[in-house]
């Protein structure tokens, strides 16, 4: 019985992809005219999403427009890497808001986060996970003419893992070893190691599809299969984009979009409530009281997997001690935190890096206990407290609040804070991994690179020093699990044992507040790699 | 005169080099290269190493002075450390960027400063004289980023008259930067606008109580004929140096202008350049601005002298 209504939503499924586009082509598509594409079924839930979006579409259709791409759309970059700055996806100077526009993945994340078709169609793995076989999109062309095949995904993802390019991309996908073409629209991905979620890795936001050979003229031609083309490239001033008619789910909705170089934070806001540009990502909660109360905006709170905290070292005085480690997490009010930091844009973590909306978050708590931390640390030996030098820079502008808010609760348990400001020039060479205790920042990751990344023995930047066989054993044993509740199962264990262990105090996730402009339409309320930009519209 | 001349051209010479040293040595010494800068975490081991190697800082820092100094004696500014652009190229379009926001500042504020100052000279302590000056004081007090985000939020975000930021692209043409253009200008010659008022101000009301010009009253000369035969003439001497100081001012002391609206001029690229480490170019932008500063001081003190000639004998007898 489950089925036939799965059946009936699969239907409906393929009915709504071909109906929230505004092209006469895929009209076509929807009566039937040509096939649609594979497309995996998901939850009811969002099948139901789905049936709305097939409802207001069918009234948009009804009405006589015929809509052909009109309107400029208009965004800022910080430009925060200067004159390297590069269309170049997985160059260190990479402008992701041009990149994210006009090149696309293999795969990319669905409107709930999970792996879902781009340029490849369907994906299957061998018995261990350690030999996988992508079946690619036909038909779709790069902006230059050429089409795009098995040649070019062996291209790009061998530049990618190429250690001469040195491409921080790298570590995403460093368990491939090697990239095979069965023909033309198969590629056969071998790893050294079993992996369950290839996918998910797939899905990173800098693995695009480039041509093949177009290495050393991508980083000013930035050609892609994306929605839209570049007509001009000019980082510090204004790259114009221009629609892609040929863009394989669908022309865009909009004709045009400037994505302007604008360094200084303030200058966006401005530029934003002037009605420069229509949209600014990095809102803070203080700034969007100014956007309260007004129908020229609209803010999307979208969660993130962006965290910043304080690292303790693991392998020096006193916090090689397991219970002064926990001691200096357990006196953390999270919630306060976030409060206090974020003006309440966040969502408390239990010191797991893996993101809230993440299929493998362990469902954690962690309130604050002043007595317990008094008790471990007395017992380690240090009835009367400590006192720990908190270093950080205004390099990140929450850190000195967070450093300030942690001194005021630690105090409580006999912790002494002292909180010491060091320059941004140099804070991640010279201070971080370095002093004993530091704060640090990392951008969203899947739930498997992210612990990898930051936590396991042997990684680049495991910054705490942590060492931990227990740990790497129940990692490794995640990675080849094909079975997803065992999986999930041995991820949460791992995120548990980290909680009881670590020396890096993560207080919570922050919610990223994104102001629109209320002439932009269909902007997908989702995170910045999510974002279906073919689908967006504005008001001339 | 000719021998003084040359002596003044010489100190200034001294003057640049000594300026670009303080500003190498001072980029040296911060902690952080353009490799740590551009890498941020990255920045570890090989990749570092290659880095550095790429873009020349292994050698010693005297070595890498004298280098570039004996290349910008040839007019080489050399290439920008990120990017590998030339830096003549790079500058060029900034540089006439910042000379036009500069030049509509002073076409706007320097007769505007010159009419308000001699009203108010002439006018002392009335009504009139009493609000221009106190408004001077409020215009040259309040820092220009204040007085910038006040401006933006009313006439931009507010009224929706004028745009808030620049956005035309550096490369443009002039005429492109109108309407964006405005806010920045005004702001620039408010502040301006109040340094020359109030010096002209003080010489109109010292000129106009001197004996030659209550000797002329007594004479019976029509009082619009002493100002304007008699009086101005001298009193506007001093306003040269005044206004060639804010010329001088205009070039360095834009940048905050330049960041608070976006301006694609040299202000804001020396401050993203020194945010990259990119040392070539933070020592060509700084060249260029002593360089601008000097000159300009130098042809104002000419200026007074040929307009002055009790000044040019007194310095010809030393």
């Amino acid at each position: 019985m489950t089925s036939t209504i799965d059946e009936v939503f699969c239907i409906h499924d393929r009915f709504s992809f071909g109906l929230t586009e505004n092209s006469t082509d895929k009209n076509n598509r929807l009566f039937g005219l040509a096939a649609p594409d594979p497309i995996k079924c998901r939850t009811r839930e969002e099948d139901m999403k789905r049936i709305i979006a097939l409802a207001t579409a069918a009234v948009l259709l009804a009405s006589p427009m015929a809509m052909a791409q009109s309107g400029t759309f208009r965004q800022a970059h910080e430009y925060g890497f200067g004159a390297q700055s590069s269309l170049d996806p997985i160059s260190n100077g990479r402008i992701f808001q041009i990149t994210e526009k006009i090149m696309s993945r293999l795969v990319r994340p669905g409107l709930d986060g999970r792996p879902s078709p781009d340029l490849a169609t369907e994906w299957s793995a061998n018995e261990d996970a350690t030999v996988w076989t992508l079946s690619l999109r036909d038909g779709v062309t790069f902006h230059d003419g050429s089409t795009f095949e098995a040649a070019d995904v062996l291209y790009s993802l061998n530049r990618v893992l190429d250690p001469e390019m040195d491409s921080p991309a790298r570590s995403a996908i460093a368990m491939i070893e090697a990239v095979e073409a069965l023909d033309d629209m198969t590629v056969q991905i071998t790893l050294d190691t079993p992996f369950a979620d290839l996918p998910l890795q797939l899905m990173d936001y800098r693995l695009r599809m480039i041509p093949e050979g177009s290495g050393d003229t991508i980083a000013t031609t930035g050609i892609g299969t994306g929605p839209f083309m570049v007509e001009t490239f000019d980082a510090e001033g204004t790259t114009v984009l221009v629609a892609n008619p040929d863009y394989w789910e669908g022309a865009p909705g909009v004709a045009r979009m400037e994505i302007i170089g604008i360094p200084d934070g303030q200058a966006r806001l401005q530029a934003l409530l002037g009605g420069q540009i229509d949209m600014e990502r990095g809102i803070t909660a203080q700034q969007s009281v100014m956007f309260q109360n007004s129908d020229r905006f609209t803010i999307q709170e979208i969660p993130t997997g962006n965290w910043r905290g304080l690292v303790f070292r693991t392998d020096v005085e006193p916090f090689n001690d397991l219970r002064v480690r926990q001691a200096v997490r357990m006196v953390a009010d999270r919630q306060e935190l976030v409060d206090l930091v974020l003006g309440g844009g966040g969502i408390v973590a239990c010191d797991t890096p893996v993101e809230p909306n993440d299929q493998y978050r362990a469902d954690l708590s962690c309130p604050q206990d002043i007595e317990g931390a008094r008790a471990l640390l007395a017992e380690a030996g240090y009835p009367d407290g400590i006192d720990i030098d908190v270093h950080v820079a205004t390099l990140e502008p929450t850190w000195p609040t967070l450093a300030v808010a942690y001194q005021q609760q630690a105090a409580a348990a006999g912790i002494r804070v002292n909180v010491v400001q060091a320059p941004t020039d140099g804070y991640w060479s010279e201070v971080w991994m370095h002093e004993d205790v530091s704060a640090t920042r990392w951008n969203e990751r899947p739930a498997d690179q992210a612990l990898h990344e930051i936590y396991l023995s042997t990684a680049r930047w495991n910054e705490s020093f942590y060492q931990d066989e227990a740990f790497d054993a129940l990692l490794a044993a995640a990675r080849r699990e094909l079975d997803f509740e065992a999986r999930r199962a041995l991820y949460v264990q791992a995120q548990e044992h980290l909680q009881e262990t670590a020396g890096t105090l993560i207080p919570y996730h922050v919610t990223r507040l994104v102001g629109v402009s209320s002439r932009v339409h269909n902007l997908d309320e989702v995170k910045n790699d999510a974002v279906r930009w073919h689908l967006i519209t504005v008001d001339e | 005169m000719l021998q003084m001349f040359l002596r003044r051209l010489f100190l200034g010479a001294i003057t640049v080099a000594i300026v670009s040293m303080i500003i190498f040595a001072g980029v040296e010494i911060l902690p952080g290269d353009a490799c740590t800068a551009f890498l941020e975490r990255e920045a570890q081991g090989r990749v570092l190493e290659n880095c550095r190697e790429e873009l020349d800082l292994n050698r010693p820092a005297v070595v890498r002075y004298l280098d570039w100094a004996s290349d910008a004696l040839r007019g080489d500014l050399g290439v920008s450390a990120n990017g590998q652009r030339s830096i003549a190229e790079m500058v060029g379009a900034r540089l006439q960027n910042s000379l036009l926001l500069a030049a509509c500042a002073l076409i706007v504020g320097v007769p505007t400063a010159i009419f308000l100052g001699v009203v108010s000279g002439l006018w002392r302590d009335r009504p009139v004289d009493l609000v221009l000056s106190t408004g001077a004081i409020f215009a040259m007090t309040i820092p220009e980023f204040v007085s910038a985000t006040v401006l933006i939020l009313v006439f931009s975000v507010w009224l929706g008259w004028l745009p808030g930021i620049v956005l035309t692209s550096a490369n443009a043409p002039a005429s492109e930067f109108f309407p964006e253009i405005i806010l920045p200008v005004v702001v620039l010659a408010m502040v301006m606008t109040a340094h020359i008022l109030r010096t002209v101000r003080s010489s109109v009301i010292e000129v106009m109580n001197s004996d030659y010009v209550q000797m002329a009253t007594l004479k019976g000369v029509p009082y619009w004929r002493i100002v304007f035969r008699h009086a101005l003439p001298n009193a506007l001497l001093p306003a040269i140096n005044v206004v060639a100081l804010t010329i001088a001012w205009l070039l360095g002391g834009v940048v905050v202008i330049e960041v608070v609206f976006n301006y694609p001029g040299l202000g804001r690229m020396m401050i993203d350049a020194i945010s990259d480490r990119d040392l070539p170019v933070v020592q060509a932008i700084a060249l260029i601005v002593a360089t601008v500063y000097v000159g300009v001081n130098l042809t104002a003190d000419l200026l007074t002298m040929v307009a002055n000639p009790r000044l040019r004998t007194l310095y010809t007898r030393k």
